[in-house]
């Protein structure tokens, strides 16, 4: 704080910076056309120094936490002594500082008196971006190559001036340009708001103020987090998980490995031991891995730190290059939002044993992706992509959320009437289903279905979708919720269908899934009775798993719990249980077969 | 005898009572709210001004409220117990909701549970598509099924909303007869009838919120015309909306949704006529009282409406990215930005050793430190004592003794101390850190918009309002304030300049360029034809009747609608296009930038209002104050504007003192002007002067 004269000023320095972030990404958010931007909430923005360094990180999506500053290191470093006022940059190369291929980000350095004093920044996952598949999202692809438009750092303005090469290139690769530019002058116009703002204070502080309370922001942020890492146990915590697998080696189960390591103010991450890269598109860029490592932990820091470079200083990562955690050329990564989302149910595994009374159960497993796209009879192309998430894992405290976005993408779901208009389908359900959530002390949250029916001639139909085999984990006593699932026709044939799909579909045709329930969290038997009683009246648990998993009877003609049914059944499940209970459950407790009830 | 015109505002602690008379007497009135039953407050503290003043209940023509008795329903999920009838699959809309939560990293955040649990909510095997086909005909023995039920039930109310009926309503039509037939008594409502729009979500939303606070706002509004009728205050009943119109309180018992944000509006309505008067058609208000601050635009004269906005859903930063918080209406409202930031708001360290203020307050119990009645902890209204801008013996009506020596050993304590600054830098600090953090709501009306805040006057108003006013406008160089007469009693005191309002809509959702004008002309013939018979069964002449256009679009593949004024008569090709201009125009105005004239608009719903025009102006241009209080001595006081200014001798005055007659008008800061239920400040270097209309004008040097 020696720096610092004005403790108060700089207070106020504070709130406006972030608050350019914050208004960034609201120009984005109204201005956007595709739904994956406008109600995934995909797309991040940020300030950072003229190094590059993040100071302020706009309110957006946790999954890009970090990423800017990585892709802004290589932009920094390839062209220093060549970034000039009016230059915009342009990436969205895994390989070369982006994360995968549709999300592109886009830079723009400030200058003042012509010197550059700071980057404006943006990322947006962009609807399509060429590739095999409409929507640039296969879960299938097994090399870069199939996936898309790969664009390195390269100047989408130089000067003010327009790459007019550069820009009609793009165009011409991706299946909706009308989308994908329109996104991209959303972004164009966020970095606009940013200069203007900007430019605003350096005229009410000087540079050489601005430039010492960036220097601050990102120390106050460190200071903080040291402050909160400092208030944890030292010690080693491990936690291990699987993804079913990468939809190419059905058989082949994906470990997902992490050790955390706390010591004093600081902490450590360490994914080796993960499996190596995957044939399948689910591999992460070492960034994507930092933003769910980090974004983990932060669910169990005070809310009030900000997010720059500061918190990055104190939780360091380590991921061995080769692995899903952190791949290499040429690895498919399109899907990798999955591994992403299951790293960050890992990293809560591994604080739960930290943190017995601060973390949740697991949730759904994070999104399943959707898409449906082709071309219609007139050979006009359409792509729907829907991203679905909607529960959370039961906590130490109450029960897990449902119907409500993962922690690690808080995204919306779009309109179903919206969706009807817009696309050649219906949806026919959208709804919780019963005896899917994982029994505990505080159940796991309810999982929701989806229908889809197609109304093209035809079309493929691509689907990202895990936890069929191994369902989210328990917690303290708290059963696994039950697997996600997948069917074709769900009211004739009803086929039963794996977890990553890709497959052409015609007219009429409904692809229905059902999410993985989350995991509950402590003993369902000492769930207040009340509770199942609602849970029940809700329809939300069946009276036969009420007396099964909590050994609750229910009567229903006058909505009441026989109390001593209900504390004999409660007994019996006690005295049947083998073994000792598991921290961490992925299947029912073993039960004598009296108790299985 | 002269007629009086009342505007009553309850609020959580106070009920604001304004009379007003033809030849411009005011009388007014703060009287403790009577919660539980809110129209005893407004009669009681209405018979107490007619003692006080000689008038007769008689004399009242028209009594306008402004109510939070159904947002606070609402917040305290005191509504009916509410069926809710959908379509079957979807029966969890309501609560699955948009997924999105407002808060990033927090394991701790609840999601509002749904104001019809999911055994109240039923659903029927019906479809109809998009188009507005039947793909699956109701089944009118399962609805009676599914009536019976929730009778069963003993639910208070039922709403009905069903997937796609913005498209084709004749389901719910049916549904509505079942239930009329099976409960004739039965309070209920349909989606077709509330908001008949597209997004099942937000329609399901807003249909249940109507349905749930129908019972309890009817019930209201009957006690209060009872209680009325009983002081022989036989008046029309007007109650303000949230979109700043009028209606009268039988239909407000229909459309109960439509009075939610009742409580704010009056001040935004009264702030717009004032400011037309002066001839500034662009203005901020910014009204900011113990808890929360506010802040809405005006331009050219108009005040703007959000097509949408969350009930109860705290008060956060960037609220308008991270929604979720609250329950969600689809009715427009003004659009007003909230930030948590009030006299009583808690002022703290945290670990990284920065001041924060609020979101905490200490609220009304125990208040801030100075009040002596148990507050321990540091609060704005403190930092204001400390720093002499507030009277430190008394609040202005002399009612409360302040204790200003508690308030400078706390502050000493625990925040000056803490970052190593003296005590009067502390408090100046805070000062300034509670207006950056309202700066976020004026930005998110202005700027977010594509507005620029120095182009716009400041309108001050609320408790706290002119006490911070200067320091805002300072901070967003904004050179011109106006404080209105009453400050603190602003809200009541605005419901007087509104005028009666209904508002329509009907969702389109089809390629403006291909819609035909005849399909135009249908829809807004018939939304015309509404208006004019409800304002028509109000008692208006057919030359009374304001019919005003508004088209919400977007470009196709957008789902943000920007809201343009759509042309008057009969639509064709060029009308057509012109509307679609319309859009480009507000679109690059709004957000910097517009798309090529390839990309179609879509034109997403049809709005319509229908307004009143009064024969007279509401609220003559000269007031006649009737209340008579001991004004203010003029006298002097330290206070302290910053290191670089240091302690001043600042004036104490009365509003009176800077009218143009007296002590020569226009004054220079620093000057304290302080009045019963308001204190203003006026900081070095402005000047401050009263107007013709009793308003304090404060002009900022550059």
């Amino acid at each position: 704080m020696a720096k610092i004269e004005d403790p108060i000023e700089f207070e106020l320095f504070k709130n406006a910076i972030f608050a350019i972030g914050d208004e960034m990404a609201v120009t984005i958010c109204r201005t956007t056309y595709s739904g994956v931007l406008r109600d995934n909430m995909d797309f991040s923005t940020a300030l950072a120094d003229a190094n590059g360094k993040m100071v302020a990180q706009g309110l957006t999506l946790p999954g890009h936490l970090g990423s800017i500053p990585a892709a802004l290191a290589v932009v920094v470093e390839r062209f220093e002594g060549d970034i000039g006022p009016g230059d915009m940059f342009i990436l969205n190369d895994p390989f070369d500082g982006g994360m995968h291929l549709p999300d592109i980000f886009i830079f723009q350095p400030l200058f003042h008196e012509g010197k550059r004093v700071a980057f404006a920044a943006t990322i947006s996952h962009h609807s399509d971006v060429g590739g095999r598949v409409p929507g640039s999202n296969a879960s299938d692809s097994t090399e870069i190559y199939q996936e898309g438009l790969r664009i390195p750092p390269l100047k989408l303005f130089e000067g003010g001036k327009r790459n007019e090469t550069m820009w009609s290139l793009i165009e011409k690769n991706v299946r909706i340009p009308i989308q994908v530019l329109g996104d991209l002058r959303a972004q164009l116009a966020a970095c606009h708001i940013a200069e203007t703002q900007f430019a605003e204070l350096l005229r009410r502080y000087g540079l050489e103020k601005v430039d010492i309370y960036m220097e601050e922001v990102i120390d106050y942020a460190e200071r903080l987090t040291r402050a909160a890492i400092a208030e944890l146990p030292d010690g080693e915590w491990s936690f291990e998980d699987w993804i079913d697998d990468d939809g190419i080696d059905l058989d082949r189960p994906i470990r997902l490995f992490v050790k955390i390591t706390k010591s004093g103010e600081e902490m450590v991450v360490d994914w080796t031991g993960s499996s190596e890269q995957v044939k399948g598109a689910i591999n992460c860029s070492l960034s994507f891995t930092v933003a769910h490592s980090v974004g983990a932990i932060r669910c169990v820091l005070p809310l009030n730190i900000p997010s720059n470079e500061g918190v990055f200083r104190v939780i360091k990562v380590i991921a061995p290059p080769g692995t899903i955690t952190n791949m290499v050329l040429p690895a498919a990564c399109a899907a990798r939002g999955l591994t992403g989302f299951r790293m960050g149910d890992c990293m809560f595994g591994a604080l739960a044993m930290m943190l017995p009374d601060r973390v949740c159960a697991a949730s759904d497993g994070g999104n399943t992706g959707v898409s449906i796209g082709g071309y219609d009879d007139e050979r006009k192309p359409y792509i729907y992509v829907d991203f679905s998430c909607g529960t959370h894992g039961g906590r130490p405290w109450a029960d897990g959320l449902q119907g409500n976005s993962n922690m690690f993408a808080n995204m919306a779901s779009q309109s179903i009437e919206v969706i009807e208009t817009e696309q050649p389908m219906q949806i026919l359900s959208y709804e919780l289903v019963a005896d899917r959530a994982g029994a505990g002390k505080y159940r796991g949250g309810a999982p929701f279905r989806r229908d889809y029916r197609f109304l093209e001639r035809e079309a493929v139909l691509q689907v990202r979708s895990d936890r069929q085999k191994y369902r989210p984990y328990g917690l303290y006593g708290g059963y696994p919720g039950q697997p996600s699932a997948n069917s074709l026709n769900p009211d004739k044939e009803n086929r039963t269908m794996a977890s990553k799909i890709t497959m052409e579909i015609g007219y009429g045709t409904v692809f229905r899934h059902e999410l993985a329930g989350g995991g509950g969290w402590g003993d369902p038997l000492e769930r207040d009775t009340e509770k199942v009683l609602m849970d029940v009246r809700n329809e939300l648990v069946s009276t036969e798993a009420a007396f099964k998993d909590y050994g609750v009877m229910v009567d229903t003609a006058t909505w009441t719990v026989d109390a001593d049914a209900t504390e004999a059944r409660r007994a019996a499940i006690r005295a049947g249980r083998t073994g000792e209970t598991a921290k961490v459950m992925w299947e029912e407790p073993q039960m004598t077969d009296a108790a299985k009830g | 005898m002269a007629k009086f015109r009342v505007g009553a505002d309850i609020g959580g602690t106070f009920t604001d009572l304004v009379l007003l008379g033809h030849d411009g007497t005011l009388h007014t009135k703060k009287v403790p709210s009577t919660v539980g039953a809110y129209e005893v407050a407004i009669v009681e503290g209405l018979s107490s001004v007619f003692d006080s003043a000689g008038l007769q209940p008689d004399q009242i023509e028209e009594v306008l409220h402004g109510t939070t008795v159904a947002s606070n329903a609402i917040l305290e999920h005191k509504g009916a117990r509410t069926g809710l009838i959908t379509t079957k699959g979807f029966r969890d809309v309501l609560e699955i909701r948009t997924l999105r939560m407002p808060r990033l990293y927090d394991l701790h955040w609840e999601k509002p549970p749904p104001l019809a649990p999911r055994y109240l909510r039923l659903d029927v095997d019906e479809r109809i598509n998009n188009k507005g086909g039947v793909d699956k005909a109701l089944d009118l023995d399962e609805v009676e099924r599914v009536v019976q039920r929730l009778l069963d039930e003993k639910v208070e109310t039922i709403a009905v909303c069903l997937i796609n009926s913005y498209a084709n309503d004749s389901h719910e039509r049916a549904i509505k007869g079942v239930i009329e037939r099976m409960a004739p008594d039965l309070l209920h409502c349909i989606s077709a009838d509330v908001l008949p729009e597209i997004l099942e979500y937000q329609r399901t939303s807003t249909t249940v919120i109507n349905a749930y606070v129908m019972p309890i706002v009817s019930n209201y509004l009957q006690q209060l015309s009872a209680r009325l009728g009983a002081a022989k205050i036989d008046a029309p009943l007007l109650l303000m909306q949230s979109n700043g119109g009028l209606i009268n309180a039988a239909v407000a018992e229909r459309k109960p949704a439509n009075i939610i944000e009742s409580g704010p509006a009056g001040g935004v309505v009264g702030a717009q006529a004032l400011a037309r008067k002066l001839d500034l058609p662009d203005i901020i208000t910014f009204d900011m009282g113990g808890t929360t601050a506010k802040a809405s635009l005006v331009e050219d004269g108009e005040f703007t409406r959000s097509l949408d906005y969350q009930v109860g859903g705290g008060i956060m930063i960037g609220s308008r990215l991270m929604s979720g918080a609250g329950y969600h209406l689809k009715i427009p409202a003004i659009d007003l930005a909230e930030v948590g930031a009030g006299g009583g708001s808690l002022v703290w360290i945290d670990a990284g050793g920065s001041m924060q203020i609020g979101p905490e307050s200490a609220g009304a119990m125990p208040g801030p430190v100075c009040y002596g009645m148990g507050g321990e902890e540091p609060t704005v209204t403190d930092a204001n004592v400390i720093l002499g801008y507030l009277n430190p013996d008394f609040l202005v009506g002399g009612e409360l003794e302040l204790q200003a020596d508690k308030s400078s050993e706390v502050f000493q304590e625990k925040v000056a101390n803490r970052m190593g600054l003296d005590l009067a830098h502390a408090a100046y600090g805070a000062h300034q850190i509670v207006i950056s953090n309202m700066i976020r709501a004026i930005r998110a009306i202005s700027s977010e918009r594509g507005r620029d805040p120095r182009d716009y006057a400041l309108f001050a108003f609320g408790g706290n309002g002119p006490l911070f006013a200067a320091g805002m406008a300072k901070a967003l160089d904004m050179r011109r304030i106006v404080v209105p007469p009453f400050p603190g009693l602003f809200s009541s005191f605005g419901l007087l300049y509104a005028d009666v309002e209904h508002h329509y809509s009907r969702s389109m959702m089809q390629v403006l360029r291909d819609a035909e004008p005849s399909a135009l002309n249908d829809i807004w013939g018939g939304l015309e034809a509404e208006a004019r018979a409800q304002l028509t069964a109000d008692g208006y002449r057919p030359e009374q009747i304001d019919i005003r256009r508004t088209a919400n679009m977007h470009y196709k593949g957008q789902i943000y609608e920007l809201s343009v004024p759509a042309p008057d008569g009969d639509f064709d090709p060029d009308k057509v296009a012109e509307l679609e201009e319309r859009f480009g125009v507000e679109h690059e105005r709004t957000y910097g930038h517009r798309a090529g004239p390839e990309e179609p608009v879509m034109l997403v719903n049809a709005q319509l209002i229908g307004r009143a025009i009064p024969d007279h102006p509401p609220v003559p241009d000269r007031l006649k104050v009737m209340d008579s209080r001991t004004g203010t001595q003029s006298s002097t006081r330290q206070a302290y504007f910053g290191p670089e200014l240091g302690w001043l001798e600042a004036k104490v005055l009365a509003r009176t003192d800077l009218a143009s007659t007296n002590l020569g008008g226009e004054q220079t800061g620093p000057i304290i002007v302080e009045e019963y239920d308001a204190t203003c400040l006026v900081p070095p270097g402005a000047t401050a002067k009263q107007d013709d209309f009793g308003n304090i004008i404060i002009e900022l040097p550059e």
